[in-house]
């Protein structure tokens, strides 16, 4: 089961979309499990959320085994600089383990249009992929065309698609299948 | 040092530096170390232990792999030559980013050689050695997409390189995977300040061909009397019309002890240098004045992919008849 938390308030349209996206591309269960504040031990200097501390901080979900959940929230995201520098954040998850976070500030425009919201919302179900796919042991993928390939790449589309390769998507439903309960 | 394993019994075994960490003595492990087991990843020494096998008491070092716990007992003496090796230093990752963010040479194209190098550099080459299996295969996927089993070396690959960055630099290791890729893909309008990287692994080198049983000069020429004027050929002098008839009539006799030959297996092998060898007079006389070319060599290795031709079964082969079926198949058709 993914369990959806959000850090703050998101369009019902959204979340639904999310849901269902999430549903197709692991195929377990998808649910809102509601709203947390965010913990104030996770905010940096500059105003930022460090995802590593916001996912050892934040209030505790009920779950139940191979249960994994999907923090959103919409401020930054600031991850430890590494021997080349910071890499861009758009989210953040525990390789292999049952937690991770997005963020929603780094997306396009939600707009009022139709054509910018379904942007929005693809970019959103993309990024949330990506979270859930490191959750479950997917490494980061060279095809541009998958959920998995960086966020930050060069060689990603405007549009980005939010399906995974079909490697990627055989390994997870490896690993979703062993971890059935 | 450290030593890739026999190619073939016959050739000694090349001795390279080792590789950084590597080691050497199981005597230098304590419990609760954690080193790099070559393909499988980071262990922790759980222990030491004296086990039983078939009868005969024997050392064991017990390591337990951090990701999923499993235990792997290796025997004291094989821990030297199994490459075992501490967790790499800051600083040789430090190393290892400059690499993954450098410019990269055109990948090896024949996958043969690049999927054994690349194993031999997972198992003996360190951590540069793995990374350089992620940037070599990293840059052959911007060409074209990678064959099922080179992508699982490269998932696999990065599987290990990702979570050695993660216990070397302390960080979790989507962390980790996130620098490995930052420094692979850098977004647009990030440059970075690059170190010369370290030296690429050296990789222990590959059994040279084989030189087939029969050399050039050990043809046997002589047993079947043969005196062929090679270096007369070779020297591209014009020959005069008698030396020509008689180095025709040479080619000839060859040819045709050839085409007897070839029936009898092994004995094709020689015969076909020797059809090949009396080439370049032909080509002298087919030429006049011009000078021969020194293609002997090469005509004499085309006759040994190919099988010597038959010329008598050639001679006596009925001219074929005119091909008609372009008409039969229209017929057919209309």
């Amino acid at each position: 089961m993914i369990r959806i938390v959000t850090l703050t308030r998101i369009d019902p349209a959204d979340l639904a979309f999310l849901t269902r996206t999430l549903y197709r591309a692991f195929g377990v269960g998808t649910e809102h499990a509601g709203e947390k504040p965010v913990p104030k031990d996770a905010r940096t200097d500059d105003g930022r959320l460090d995802a590593v501390k916001l996912l050892r901080e934040v209030d505790p979900i009920r779950t139940f085994a191979d249960d994994k959940v999907l923090f959103v929230t919409d401020q930054p995201l600031a991850l430890r600089p590494g021997p080349l520098g910071e890499p861009p954040c758009w989210g953040f998850a525990e390789f292999g383990g049952n937690k991770a976070v997005i963020t929603t500030t780094k997306l396009p425009q939600r707009g009022v249009t139709e054509a910018s919201i379904e942007a929005y919302q693809r970019r959103l179900a993309r990024e949330a992929t990506h979270a859930i796919g490191h959750v479950w042991d997917l490494h980061h993928c060279y095809d541009a065309r998958c959920a998995m390939h960086p966020s930050w790449s060069q060689g990603l589309p405007a549009e980005p698609e939010m399906d995974l390769c079909s490697f990627c998507r055989e390994k997870s439903e490896r690993k979703v299948r062993l971890a059935k309960t | 040092m450290r030593g890739p394993p026999h190619r073939h019994p016959d050739e000694p075994r090349e001795v390279f530096p080792a590789v950084e960490g590597v080691i050497t003595d199981a005597d230098e492990l304590k419990v609760g170390d954690r080193v790099v087991y070559p393909n499988q990843g980071v262990c922790a020494v759980a222990g030491f232990k004296e086990m039983e096998v078939s009868g005969t008491k024997l050392q064991f070092v017990t390591v337990k792999r951090e990701e999923d716990g499993a235990l792997v007992h290796v025997a004291r003496n094989k821990v030297p030559s199994i490459g075992l090796r501490r967790v790499a230093s800051a600083d040789q990752m430090e190393g290892v980013f400059h690499y993954l963010a450098a410019q990269f040479d055109d990948p090896e194209l024949d996958w043969k050689v690049r999927h054994r190098d690349n194993a031999d550099r997972l198992i003996a080459g360190g951590v540069l050695g793995v990374a350089e299996v992620v940037k070599g295969l990293h840059s052959l996927s911007r060409i074209r997409p990678l064959p099922t089993k080179e992508r699982e070396q490269y998932d696999n690959a990065r599987h290990l390189l990702v979570h050695e960055i993660a216990v070397s630099l302390n960080v979790p290791p989507v962390l980790a995977e996130d620098y490995v890729d930052y420094a692979l893909m850098p977004p647009a309008g990030v440059t970075f300040k690059l170190k010369p990287p370290p030296a690429p692994v050296l990789l222990p080198s590959r059994p040279k061909k084989r030189r087939p049983a029969a050399e050039e000069d050990e043809l046997g020429l002589g047993d079947l009397g043969l005196d062929l004027d090679l270096e007369g050929a070779l020297a591209g002098a014009p020959a005069g019309e008698g030396e020509e008839a008689e180095g025709a009539e040479k080619a000839e006799g060859a040819e045709a002890r050839g085409a007897e030959a070839e029936g009898e297996g092994e004995e094709a092998g020689v015969a076909a240098p020797r059809a090949g060898a009396a080439k370049p007079e032909k080509h002298a006389k087919a030429a006049g004045a011009k000078p021969a070319k020194p293609a002997p060599a090469k005509a004499a290795r085309k006759a040994k992919e190919k099988p010597a031709k038959k010329p008598a079964a050639r001679k006596a082969a009925p001219k074929k008849p005119a091909a008609k079926p372009a008409a039969k198949r229209g017929g057919k058709k209309r």
